[in-house]
């Protein structure tokens, strides 16, 4: 299994650059994912290491070799499309065998190949079926197996679980991650879905605007984002971010609350902290207080959205069922461990534990 | 009951409607129905006063005399027909699916002038260049040949290249993707992967192709000379001009042309429909 080099890749559409200059590298048997909203380029990036995409500056190493300006057939890759992408005039057998037939692989190696493919897969009885008689489970399974079968340096995933039913899509997710476990192989995974992300990665890429925000494990990116994007992006709810100074005393929210911790000499900060880091709390307790707009019962916990009387709202995860109403006002103590805090521009501050 | 009074009500309403689009349509019809009658009369009884609106007899003899006159070879004019007309129209579908992939599947610098540039050849009358096309044919000694005919469509067609490019660009990018990442060429890629996806579409431009052609009277009448080498079209109007007198004759071979396209056009109504609608003409 091949590892893969980025180096200063950078990729232009006319006069507007997509991805601003990346330098990436991906072990040998790793699991990264490419993770960021809608039009980062992390699509266009996997495109680019597939050769799918022109390289406009810097380099492309697979396994060693320079692979920039190499044909995407050329390159040891092999991809997983969100559409499937299966040739709909030919049976899952025949969509198999295609690489493997142009490759010029013997006609009884290409049955044997196939056949081992679809044992491993569990895909045998579809060999004879079209795409269009096969579910979206069924499909996704047979693109797969045309990825494997060729025996590539790197598998390259582009969202290939959004189109599929939630169920599915933590079905389709674990057999990922055990072909991954079974083939050591390097795979690259892009993802809008911060869940398939957290389970599935050996390391996340978050991607913002064409450019690398953090790369890190999955506890990383959680729990020490590198800065105020990241923080933001990862986590579901995601973090709340709010004003605060760092005074004599320790972090000084707006309301001139201290919540004690790092002090400072009155420089302006972000305070991070994710909703599971706050509880409800009355008295002294309380670090800040207001009403909910908002309250999600989700079973084993409650989301409940509050409208402090200043600053931005917050969000608080809460185990189990909560009592609250709409409209209620709540007393919010903050977990000063659980908190992060970030400089005026957006950076998380060295050591920026509070 | 309610449902029922609406129903009728509805009829009724669209009764002028339907009265109107068949007078329409009468209109239309009653020059191909009077050619089809007068195919079977003689010239006497098309000029009869008052008109008969069926032969009587049907002369079918009609048929035998055409196909035997020495003035009009129809069953010859009618092969140069069919291979002019079936000819350009393999020739139309390569090429302009060539180039329709080029400009509907692939990415390339200039790629949108040069369509341009294409479509702008739909704009240009036929008669504006023909008379240079035609000095370039004649000095290459090839006019009173099919070549110059023929020859123009391995370079495709404007308005055909414009249709193809509509459906290719409906082919799911990934399915090429897909494709390069197993080591197809490009023409293979054109040719199994592409081409399956638009055989519909293919089959509208080959059926379009070959109507036109089938009819294309202007060309063929400036570069051919012999009788022998005619398609129907060119071959009919000849005849017409030359045995202006013998109408029987000449609606029997009217007929008989028009025929082969008629049939075709009703066994692939559909799909001339689609075609319409997918390039805006319906």
């Amino acid at each position: 299994m091949g590892a893969v080099r980025l180096t200063g890749v950078r990729k232009l559409f006319g006069g507007l650059e997509v991805i601003r200059g990346v330098d990436l590298a991906v072990e040998a048997g790793e699991l990264v994912v490419f993770v960021g909203p809608s039009g980062c380029g992390k699509s266009t990036l996997l495109r680019m290491i597939a050769g799918l995409e022109d390289v406009d500056y810097g380099t492309v190493e697979i396994a060693g070799q320079d692979v920039t300006e190499a044909a995407p057939a050329r390159r040891g890759v092999a991809m997983v499309f969100q559409n499937y992408a299966l040739y709909p005039h030919m049976t899952a057998f025949d969509n198999l065998a295609y690489g493997l037939r142009r490759a010029g692989v013997g006609r009884a190696e290409v049955d044997r190949r196939v056949q081992e493919t679809a044992t491993l897969l569990q895909i045998s009885e579809l060999l004879p079926r079209k795409p269009k008689a096969m579910s979206g489970g069924q499909r996704q399974r047979v693109a797969i197996g045309r990825a494997i079968i060729r025996k590539p340096q790197v598998f390259l995933f582009d969202e290939p679980l959004s189109n599929l039913d939630a169920a599915l899509r933590v079905e389709m997710r674990s057999q990922i991650a055990r072909l991954h476990q079974e083939l050591q192989a390097t795979m690259i995974f892009v993802t809008h879905d911060q869940v398939e992300a957290m389970t599935l990665a050996d390391r996340i890429v978050v991607l913002n605007a064409g450019q690398v925000e953090q790369i890190g494990t999955p506890r990383e990116v959680y729990h020490a984002p590198a800065n105020l994007f990241v923080a933001g992006f990862i986590g579901s709810p995601a973090m709340n971010l709010l004003p605060a100074t760092l005074g004599a005393n320790g972090i000084t929210l707006g309301s001139g609350r201290v919540l004690g911790g790092r002090a400072g000499r009155g420089e302006a900060v972000t305070l991070g902290v994710r909703p599971d880091r706050l509880t409800p709390a009355d008295g002294d307790r309380a670090h800040l207080t207001g009403r909910t707009t908002l309250i999600e019962h989700l079973g084993d916990e409650t989301i409940v959205h509050l409208q402090p009387d200043a600053g931005p709202k917050l969000t608080m995860k809460l185990k189990g069922e909560v009592a609250a109403r709409l409209g209620d006002r709540i007393g919010v103590h903050f977990d000063i461990e659980g908190t992060r805090l970030f400089g005026a521009d957006g950076r998380s501050m060295a050591d920026d534990r509070a | 009951m309610n449902d029922k009074r609406r129903a009728s009500g509805r009829t009724l309403r669209m009764l002028p409607y339907h009265a109107l689009m068949l007078a329409i349509s009468a209109v239309f019809l009653l020059p191909f129905y009077w050619m089809t009658i007068s195919a079977f009369k003689n010239n006497a009884e098309i000029f009869a006063n008052p008109v008969t609106w069926f032969p009587d007899p049907v002369r079918w003899s009609n048929i035998g005399a055409l196909l035997t006159r020495d003035d009009f070879p129809f069953v010859r004019q009618f092969m140069n027909s069919v291979f002019y007309a079936g000819t350009v129209s393999v020739l139309v579908v390569v090429s302009c699916s060539l180039a329709a992939y080029a400009f509907g599947c692939l990415r390339w610098r200039g790629r949108n002038l040069v369509f341009g540039l294409t479509v702008c050849a739909l704009l240009m009358p036929a008669i504006v260049t023909f008379l240079p096309i035609y000095l370039g044919w004649s000095r290459l000694g090839l006019t009173g040949t099919y070549w110059p005919l023929i020859t123009p469509f391995l370079f495709g067609d404007a308005f055909f290249i414009f249709m193809l490019r509509q459906f290719f660009m409906g082919v799911p990018r990934e399915l090429m993707d897909a494709a390069r990442l197993d080591g197809a060429s490009e023409f293979r890629i054109w040719w199994q992967i592409v081409l399956p996806q638009v055989r519909t579409a293919l089959v509208i431009v080959g059926l379009f192709a070959l109507v036109y052609t089938w009819n294309e009277f202007f060309m063929p009448l400036i570069y051919l000379q012999d009788r022998q080498d005619f398609p129907l079209s060119v071959g009919l109007f000849t005849f017409q001009s030359q045995r202006a007198a013998e109408w029987s004759v000449s609606m029997t071979g009217a007929l008989l042309t028009a025929l082969p396209m008629v049939v075709l056009f009703l066994l692939t109504q559909r799909l001339f429909q689609r075609g319409l609608s997918s390039t805006g003409l319906k």
